[in-house]
Formats: C-alpha cells, structure tokens, sequence
C-alpha cells in the first residue's frame, strides 16, 4: 500500500474502519485520511452500507427469533445426559478381560434393573394424586380437572404475545378447593393454577383449574413453566400442532415434560 | 472453495491440544457451555436463519453445535477461540442438512415476502415510513442478488466476527474475506444512492 504516493483502495478503508489492518498502515492510513476528503467521503459511504446493513439483517431476522429460555434448558438437559454418559464411560473397560467384562456388565444390568425399580416407586409415590386433603398434589385429578381449551388455532395461540395466567377469583378458587375436598386443609399451602395455560389457549373454566401444592414436591409450578413455555415455542415455530400440545399437558404433565425435554427429572433438580 | 462439509462436527480439523493433560470437570463445563450458550445462541440462530435455514433446523443445529463444544472441551482440546470455533461447526452442519435436504433451502428473505410489516421503520410519520421501507426493500432485493459465499461473509461480520473468523467458518482465504465485504458492500452503497 503506497499511501503517500497514491490513495488507499476501498478494501483497504473497510479493513482500517474494521480494525483489521497491522498498526503501522492503520498509522499510515489514518495520516492520509487526515489529508483527502475524498478518501473520509468513501469511509462514510462504507460506513452508512453497513449501518443499513446491519438494520436490515437484525430487523429481518430478530422477529424470528424464538425466547431463548426453552432451548437453554433443553441444552442443560441434554449436557447433565452426556456429561453422566461419559462419566460412566471413562474408566477402563477395555483393560478387563472377557469373562471379566461380562460379569461386570451382568452386575451392572441387575444394578440398573433394581435402581430402575426403586427409583419407579419412588416417582409413583411422589407424583400420586391427593386421595385425601392435604397431600401434594403434582398432577391434576382427572375427572375433575380434564383441561379445557377455548383457542384451537396456532393462529390464535401465536398471534400475540403469550397472555400472563389471570388471578383466579377467590370465589371460583374456593370451589375448586371444595371440589378437591380440601376446604379443612390450609388453602394458603396451594396455588390454583391454570392445566392447559393461556398462553396455550387454556380456558378458565374450572375444569381447567387445579390446585397446585407448594409443598415439597420437585414437579412444581415453576418445572411446568418451562414445559408451557417449551410447548408454546414448538406450537409456534410449527413443530407441534396446538391440539396435541393441549392434550399431552392436560393427560399428564409430568409425563410431557419427561417427554420433550428428554429427562426423567426437573431440569433445575439436574443443575449443580 | 468446496462447499462440502465434513462428515461429523466432532470430525472437524480442531486446533491443536494445549497443555491436554486432565479432562476439566463436567459440571463446570455444562456451565460453561451454558454460558456460551447465553451469550452465542442468537447470534449464531440468526446467522443460520440469514443463509436460508428453517427456524427448527436451525434450532436444532445450535444444539449440536453447543453438545459437539461441550464434547470437545470434555477432550481437553484447546480452548482458543471458541466464538469462532462453533460458528465454523455450525456452518459445516448447517450446509451438511442442505445437502440432506437436496441442495436447497428456501429464502427468509425473499423481496416478495419481505413486506413492509416485517420491514417497517418505527417512524412517527407515514411518509418517512414509506420511504424507508421502500429503501429497505431495494436493499434487500440487491442483497439477494448478491453471490451466496458475499451474503455469508456480511452476516458473519454483522454477527461480530473478525476477517480471520470468518474466513475459518467459510474456509476462504482472509484476502478473499475483505475482498468480498468490500464489493458486497459498495453494491448496497450504491442501491442506497439510487
């Protein structure tokens, strides 16, 4: 680059304006800038591209884009899966002999199948419904809490942004506790939350309403926030119809957040 | 250049090992990757979208980009530049599922579609709105006009990355990177003198 004899080249001006020139020929450069009007004219020509490009690329594409939250848990979810398969990888199964290998991966079948059990029981307790008044409830009773939709279209769901679940008043809150049988039992240990949510065309009709237990069980409101908000971005983006995003969060919630978030247990309990 | 990506992500030629003694813990690495995550995840979705790509593969290839990330640092391999390093997998795969998909995506931005809702400036006044939009649908046409491998280099440099990261995503030479943002855009100058 000869730039006291000749001016720069346009390429030369986009590589300064963008840092990416070695420090003695941005020095160089700079200092005939300093002298040409015509070489800061074409600076700010290139310049103004970029702005209108970068205007155009961002307000093109940021509608697009979906909220990041159900995709980030989705890579903890799966991360927490690999990072366990690998742990039980990396110790040294070739260095075993045959007969040896396979005793190894006879015990581990008969440890897996035991775990596998225990750890079913243990889920089938804690996700129980309440048979009497004051016991967690995890997921709804379905005969009393069916789960009722008023959208049926995408388009409706999608159209706006997704609507914040309404205070339920406290007279249809009541009946709802009434209908569980838990009227003796401290209504202030429950939240009546929505089954079907709005954001996923839920209705507020009290079939559509359950109440959610504070206690101390692990699938609780928040766990089901990420699976609404999951749901909602699959319905949306065309990779799930809404009729069975509906109908897997009413049958059984916990079940469908196993489901699409290819985990057994809450992603918050996986996280250190 | 070939289009032709690798075979795998994980196959990819990966910078050389530093220092690849003991494999870093897990869960500080799903931190870690988390993180990169927050911070990486829109730019490299848009940059997928901005080549053509539908919003679920795209989402789908962010994913195994970050786990092909965490894969690689579980390894021990080196850590320089991993901005540049999951964009350079993301590409490779995202031109691997063009392949699959016989040849071709369908464009997020084709002048038809783009319509003066997506495009519309917030300005207060009607006139200026129209104006502007009409401004920006001539540079969306000249944008289009623009060889594919131009159109690549623009958004990776929007998306932040340097002439060098770039060049390593695309796997051009750095000549070849200032040589076609120059005329990809002086093109746009143009249009917007018009």
């Amino acid at each position: 680059m000869k730039l006291r004899d000749s001016h720069p080249t346009r390429e030369e001006l986009l590589m300064a304006a963008d840092g990416e020139l070695s420090a003695g020929r941005a020095e160089r450069l700079q200092k005939h800038l300093s002298a040409c009007w015509e070489c800061r004219s074409q600076t700010r020509e290139l310049e103004e591209a970029i702005g209108d490009y970068v205007r155009l690329h961002r307000r093109r594409l940021d509608p697009m884009l979906p909220p990041a939250a159900g995709p980030r848990a989705l890579l903890k979810a799966q991360l927490s899966e690999l990072a366990s398969s690998h742990t039980s990888r990396s110790w040294s199964w070739f260095d075993l002999s045959a007969w040896r290998r396979g005793l190894v991966a006879a015990s581990a079948i008969c440890i897996a199948i035991a775990i596998g059990l225990l750890t079913r029981w243990e889920w089938a307790a804690r996700e129980l419904r309440p048979d009497a008044p004051g016991v967690p409830v995890a997921i709804p009773n379905a005969r009393l809490t069916p789960g009722v939709a008023v959208a049926t279209s995408r388009e409706e769901v999608c159209r706006e942004s997704p609507p914040k679940n309404k205070m339920v008043p406290v007279s249809v809150q009541r009946r709802v506790f009434q209908a569980y049988g838990i009227d003796s039992a401290d209504p202030g240990a429950y939240e009546v939350d929505y089954l079907i949510t709005p954001a996923l065309g839920g209705s507020d009709d009290i079939r559509n309403l359950w109440p959610q237990s504070y206690a101390a069980t692990i699938w609780n409101a928040r766990v089901k926030d990420a699976l609404e908000d999951r749901l909602r971005q699959l319905v949306c983006t065309g990779a799930l119809d809404l009729p069975t995003a509906q109908r897997d969060i009413s049958r059984n919630w916990i079940a469908a957040y196993r489901n699409y978030f290819h985990t057994d247990r809450p992603i918050s309990e996986l996280s250190p | 250049m070939s289009d032709q990506p690798p075979e795998s992500a994980v196959s990819l030629p990966l910078p050389e090992r530093i220092g690849a003694s003991r494999p870093p813990k897990s869960s500080t690495l799903e931190e870690e990757v988390t993180d990169l995550f927050g911070q990486l995840r829109d730019r490299l979705l848009r940059y997928l979208l901005s080549i053509g790509l539908p919003l679920q593969d795209g989402e789908e290839i962010v994913q195994e980009a970050f786990l092909s990330l965490f894969l690689h640092l579980q390894r021990g391999r080196s850590r320089h530049n991993l901005r540049g390093w999951i964009f350079r997998v993301a590409h490779n795969l995202a031109l691997k599922r063009r392949t699959q998909a016989g040849g071709s995506f369908r464009s997020p931005a084709d002048p038809a579609e783009a319509s003066g809702d997506l495009l519309a400036d917030p300005a207060p006044n009607a006139e200026d709105q129209m104006a502007s939009s009409q401004e920006q649908r001539l540079l969306m046409a000249v944008l289009q006009a623009q060889p594919e491998q131009d159109r690549r280099c623009l958004a990776l440099r929007a998306e932040g990355l340097s002439y060098r990261e770039i060049a390593e995503t695309l796997g051009i030479s750095l000549g070849a990177v200032s040589h076609l943002l120059t005329r990809s855009l002086a093109r746009l100058a143009r249009a917007s003198e018009r």
